[in-house]
């Protein structure tokens, strides 16, 4: 009797809990219909079409388009997080972050508000038409016009400052000729031989476009990139060419500048030397400048580590950047003091220096050697030693032809060219600075190997080759030291103790010491 | 008094419908979810596959190969899954050491055909093993591994819970897909 009088009671719940969860399902927004679409015009040839926008939020008017129509209209790639609904849209060499039923946006590390939370319906992550026009368009250098009331976009030509690179053959050699929109200052070098990079400050071009200039003469191909700020131009020059001078062209009729680019078989005629404001520049390529009889005067030590990397900490909680730094003044003093070296430190405190920059200051101060000091660290306690490294040998020349004109043949094909694809080329180009390093390297790893063998009483693991971050893009011999394991205890013990760390430092300085007396015994250097 | 006990009985049978109708229409959506959300999960077959597992010597001297016998599994996302798995799980050899960082694991795998590519997502206790040799035996037995059973991947890019990174600890570029045949 009481259960019969219960039955209903419980039914009316039951049914009441169910179409509620039902009726709470059925305001899923799964699957939704467009509700308009956005006419989309691209200045760079791609056809015009339509794309669905969609209506999510029912009393708002705020139209939304899918993120696989953004990233495929702006080329983007994406990068999604399904655990935590976030989607990363990298946009030229931005990214943006966002996150499914949140109203921030992060733009490149910077948090954006928009008026609408993103949205997720139909598989997609819905995003507000405001990112477009008030979040993407802004920064991006490709020109977006979005009108909202006709909800039409125009991708238009981006604002390229330097509208065509041309080559033309001339008396003794081929020029190139960019030409420009404003005025702009360059810097360019030749230190790898059969390339010609100039970098473009403030520079905006048309990779596709250029890259698909064909070569002439003297020039056998050109690869444009740009990053954020700046424009480079890679040129593949051919190796009978000899010498090369720079002339920047004033305004014409047509208000352009141009920048002409002389490589030339013989010797150039009369050119005024280099000017410091960057117009004019002769240079010689000369391959054999660099090579034997290098005199080591000045060596650039890198600390690894630092700041809020603390790199490898040990079981008794000695901490990695600190032995690093400690060692790196220990050996800075050595080499003023006792050899009468210039010393270049990548840093001098406790902070953080991004690994590229590192190879950056080496190079911008003219260092002759690079030494990265860091500590090692294994799963297992009993691992342990010291061991010197050196740049693995990055793809040959031949290969890396190859690889441009793979990647050269890839754009022709018209799907556009990746940003990945171009930036794996210029990763791969910056691997190859140090090539040409790689024996002095090896040599003076040798040397630092033996040094400390004699300096410290731990294993030695020998010299090895490796694809090490911070030694790749120094434009000199480069070598990083691992002078022993944080994870060992015993090690550790040795590394908190001053008498090993000016032993290191001691091994590591006669090493360097014996390197500069062979390299500037002449034709040593080879 | 047979009136009302029949509106109640009717009463009680359009509720008990409704709430029938309402909970399997309910379950019915929860169980479409269910397949939309976790993709993963599907059904173990009885056939296994052997696979090669690449660990490290404990002195960090080398590579040390062991061979495991795993369910087979459809489609390659869950085969590199399940592989993933039994390489964090660690070797049997003694002798040998797992050379990705106690707590790591893999949330995530992708697969991009056409640039035979693999995305391989994982916590970020992949990146708390610092120096560089253990650096390099992480990246190198993960990719080792790769290799010798996914013969049609060119490439892993390494994802620190969803995105790229730099490096892991500091000193080997990943933000880039590795060339599983270059990587040395």
């Amino acid at each position: 009797m009481d259960m019969k009088r219960h039955i209903p009671a419980v039914a009316a719940v039951l049914a009441a809990a169910s179409i509620l969860t039902a009726s709470a399902w059925a305001n899923d927004p799964e699957k939704i219909e467009p509700v308009r679409t956005l006419g989309v015009v691209y200045g760079d040839g791609r056809a015009t079409e339509n794309v669905p926008l969609y209506r999510l939020a029912e009393p708002s008017e705020e139209l939304f388009i899918s993120a696989y129509d953004i990233a495929r209209i702006f080329r983007a790639t994406r990068y999604w997080n399904a655990g935590a609904r976030k989607l990363v849209l990298r946009v030229e060499s931005h990214s943006f972050m966002l996150t499914v039923d949140t109203r921030v946006v992060v733009v490149d590390d910077e948090p954006v508000l928009m008026r609408i939370p993103v949205s997720y319906a139909n598989g997609s992550v819905m995003v507000p038409l405001e990112f477009v026009s008030s979040i993407l368009a802004p920064i991006t250098l490709e020109q977006i016009e979005l009108d909202e009331e006709r909800l039409v976009m125009t991708i238009g030509s981006p604002r390229y400052n330097i509208t065509s690179v041309d080559f033309e053959e001339g008396e003794g050699g081929t020029r190139a000729v960019l030409t420009m929109t404003e005025e702009l200052l360059y810097h360019i070098d030749s230190e790898t031989p059969g390339l010609l990079r100039l970098k473009i400050y403030g520079g905006r071009l048309n990779t596709l476009k250029i890259n698909a200039t064909e070569g002439l003469g003297l020039f056998n191909r050109v690869r444009a990139e740009q990053t954020g700020h700046d424009a480079y131009l890679f040129f593949d020059v051919d190796r009978s060419a000899e010498t090369f001078r720079v002339e920047f062209i004033g305004p014409s009729t047509d208000n352009r500048r141009r920048l002409a680019i002389h490589v030339e078989k013989g010797d150039l005629p009369e050119i005024p030397d280099v000017d410091f404001a960057g117009r004019r520049m002769t240079e010689i390529l000369d391959d054999s400048r660099r090579q034997a009889g290098r005199e080591i005067v000045r060596v650039a030590i890198d600390p690894g580590h630092g700041g809020i990397d603390k790199g490898r900490v040990g079981p008794n909680g000695l901490m990695e950047k600190e032995v690093n730094l400690d060692i790196a003044m220990r050996l800075r003093d050595i080499l003023v003091s006792e050899y009468g070296m210039e010393v270049i430190m990548t840093r001098t405190e406790d902070v953080l220096v991004p690994l590229m920059r590192r190879a950056e200051i080496a190079n911008s101060e003219g260092a002759d050697i690079f030494v990265s000091l860091h500590c090692n660290g294994w799963f297992h306690p009993d691992a342990g030693g010291y061991e010197t490294f050196f740049l693995s040998q990055a793809k040959t020349e031949e290969a890396t032809r190859l690889a441009m004109e793979e990647n050269a043949s890839v754009q022709f094909e018209g799907n556009g060219a990746s940003p990945e694809v171009l930036d794996d080329l210029g990763f791969m180009l910056w691997d190859m600075v140090q090539n040409e390093f790689v024996t002095e390297s090896s040599e003076l790893a040798e040397l630092i190997q033996r040094k400390l063998g004699d300096a410290v009483d731990i294993r030695n693991r020998g010299v090895k080759q490796a694809g090490l971050i911070v030694l790749k893009g120094c434009r000199m011999p480069a070598v990083l030291v691992e002078s022993a394991f944080l994870s060992n205890p015993r090690e550790e013990r040795l590394l908190a103790d001053r008498q090993f760390r000016e032993e290191v430092a001691r091994g590591i300085a006669e090493a360097i010491q014996r390197y500069r007396a062979r390299s500037s015994v002449p034709g040593a250097g080879e | 008094m047979s009136d009302t006990d029949l509106g109640r009985k009717i009463v009680v049978v359009i509720v008990i419908l409704a709430a029938v109708i309402a909970a399997s229409y309910g379950i019915r959506r929860w169980s479409a979810r269910d397949k939309v959300e976790i993709p993963g999960v599907q059904e173990v077959s009885d056939e296994t596959r052997s696979v090669t597992l690449y660990f490290a010597g404990r002195d960090a001297d080398g590579l040390v190969a062991e061979t495991r016998e795993i369910p087979v599994r459809e489609g390659i996302v869950n085969e590199v899954k399940a592989v993933m798995s039994a390489l964090l799980a660690g070797p049997a050899d003694g002798d040998a050491v797992s050379a990705i960082p106690m707590g790591t694991a893999i949330l995530q795998v992708f697969w991009v055909e056409n640039t035979e590519t693999l995305y391989l997502d994982f916590n970020k206790g992949i990146t708390m093993g610092d120096g560089s040799t253990a650096e390099y035996y992480t990246i190198t037995t993960i990719i080792r591994t790769i290799g010798a059973n996914f013969p049609q991947a060119g490439r892993v890019q390494l994802l620190v819970e969803g995105y790229p990174v730099e490096t892991l600890a500091g000193h080997y570029g990943v933000s880039k897909p590795i060339d599983i045949r270059k990587w040395r």
